[in-house]
């Protein structure tokens, strides 16, 4: 079952773990954005990709 | 014949009357400076003029020196290309802490090996990381068709710069749609070329995954000359390609005969207003493009750009947000600091999935050599609006206005954004897209449209 994540928490407790000091008038937004960021993630993260398929070491498009 | 002094005179324009000896360089300049003088407090475009440096330049010119295709061309660039002697800004006030540029970046040099004359930097997004133009350090850029209105971004200074007529050709940089977006709500022709096509060499980064940096004008063929103007590989950019240059210019005039041209359905047909799609439509419908075709996982394609941009950019800021997070425009500030914490397994999946999808849309360019989608959204939003509703969904401004730009970038593709606008409307453009290394097809095309006065772009 899909639990959706404590999205506060993450950000206090990530941020501590880099050494990102965020203060207190940012925290919101910082939360905020995360959220947006989680949200237009969803279709890259629903995707199943193969094993096979590793990334192009030197990009040529 | 347009008076190349005059704020209509195309790059070409001025060109032509320079090189024939129907006008000075520097008067040419003058009049560019003035015109800057005079629209600066509507527009906002420039951070830094260099005016006495473009007057030592066109008198150089006028001595019979270093005439070329861009021959007494004035142009400006976005703040993040290097200007010698001075702090690459890239929007931002802490840059200008930093050391002042030793040499100009390497497409600046160019342009001027070819002739052109630079005035001067562009506002921007702080750091590259905007789509609206506005920047909380140095105002936002106006819209030149309508002050009240964003220019779009992150190179907004260099829409606006173009749209003004203040200066015929500007540079700007494009990772997500940083050209585009701005062409297409100034009502500008922009080139974003094939990633690696040009060098970067000189200039402040982003997200180098899919950094590029292009030109905006008035003209198809300003995007050629300049664009031919500056291709070539470059040792000081690792991603610049060892193609031999593909001359653009000779082969404008050919028309659209023999190019297999389609519609991209599916994700950019939906999820826009009306005008972005009835754009889409009325270029399509002089092209006699009827043909859909679809970008498989585009959504997915979106959503990848967005974690690598996200993160790449976080990485590249961290130690400054760690330690000056006050002097960042709050407007990039939070979303940065929001990318520092996302997964790095999220950004090794972007990159793996970025494989599998420029395959996927590789495969498209085996049936069609152009793909057309909407540039933007929406025309224009007000400054300083923080959202926007899109097909009846209420979304941040500054996160979706490349919505339809990212999935292009992402895997390098070269596009040219060609200008409509219906009466009485604001402007909005459409994503002429070709196959790697084909910009010449989607220049063409864009000419094509330009001829038949289905584009066109018109200072304001």
């Amino acid at each position: 079952m899909d639990q959706k994540p404590d999205v506060a928490r993450w950000v206090d407790e990530e941020a501590k773990a880099i050494g990102l000091p965020i203060a207190p008038e940012y925290r919101a937004n910082v939360i905020l954005n995360l959220e947006r960021a989680l949200a237009i993630a969803a279709p890259l993260l629903a995707v199943e990709l193969e094993d096979e398929l590793t990334p192009l070491p030197v990009y040529r498009p | 014949m347009i008076d190349p002094l005059s704020k209509a005179a195309t790059a070409a324009d001025i060109a032509r009357a320079v090189a024939s000896g129907k006008v000075k360089a520097s008067a040419v300049v003058e009049a560019a400076l003035q015109r800057i003088a005079a629209t600066e407090p509507t527009v906002n475009a420039f951070t830094d003029i260099v005016a006495e440096r473009a007057r030592k330049r066109a008198g150089e010119l006028d001595a019979g020196r270093h005439l070329g295709p861009l021959a007494g061309v004035p142009f400006a660039v976005k703040n993040l290309f290097d200007i010698e002697g001075l702090p690459t800004r890239a929007g931002s006030k802490i840059n200008v802490d930093g050391p002042k540029a030793r040499r100009d970046g390497a497409l600046v040099r160019k342009l001027e090996v070819a002739g052109a004359i630079l005035v001067g930097g562009l506002n921007m997004g702080e750091y590259a990381y905007d789509f609206t133009g506005e920047n909380a350090h140095y105002g936002p850029s106006r819209n030149p068709h309508d002050p009240t209105c964003m220019t779009g971004g992150s190179s907004g200074g260099s829409g606006a710069a173009v749209a003004s007529g203040e200066v015929p050709l500007s540079l700007g940089s494009d990772t997500n749609g940083s050209i585009r977006v701005p062409s297409s709500l100034c009502g500008l022709f922009g080139l974003k070329p094939t990633y690696g096509r040009l060098s970067r060499a000189g200039s402040f980064p982003f997200v180098d995954a899919f950094d590029h940096l292009g030109p905006i004008a008035r003209s198809t063929m300003d995007l050629a000359l300049a664009f031919d103007a500056m291709q070539g590989w470059d040792p000081e950019d690792p991603v610049c390609t060892d193609r031999l240059a593909d001359l653009t210019v000779l082969g404008l005039d050919e028309g659209i005969a023999g190019l297999r041209i389609a519609v991209a359905g599916d994700y950019f047909a939906r999820g826009g207003e009306p005008e972005a799609f009835e754009a889409v439509e009325t270029v399509a419908k002089a092209l006699n493009a009827t043909r859909r075709v679809v970008l498989p996982q585009a959504a997915a394609a979106r959503a990848a750009a967005y974690v690598i941009t996200a993160i790449e950019g976080a990485q590249l800021h961290l130690s400054r947000l760690k330690t000056r997070p006050q002097d960042f425009d709050p407007d990039t500030r939070e979303r940065f600091m929001a990318g520092a914490l996302l997964p790095g397994a999220w950004y090794v999946k972007a990159q793996r999935f970025r494989r599998q999808y420029r395959a996927a849309v590789l495969k498209l360019f085996e049936e069609v050599d152009i793909i057309l989608a909407p540039a933007t959204p929406r025309s224009a939003p007000k400054i300083g609006q923080k959202m926007m509703t899109l097909d009846g969904v209420d979304l941040p401004v500054r996160a979706n206005l490349g919505l339809y730009t990212q999935p292009i970038s992402f895997i390098g593709l070269p596009v040219v954004a060609v200008p409509t606008r219906a009466p009485g409307r604001m402007p909005i453009g459409v994503q002429v897209i070709a196959k790697p290394y084909n910009e010449q097809a989607a220049l063409r095309v864009s000419a094509y449209l330009e001829k038949q006065g289905v584009c066109a772009s018109t200072p304001a």
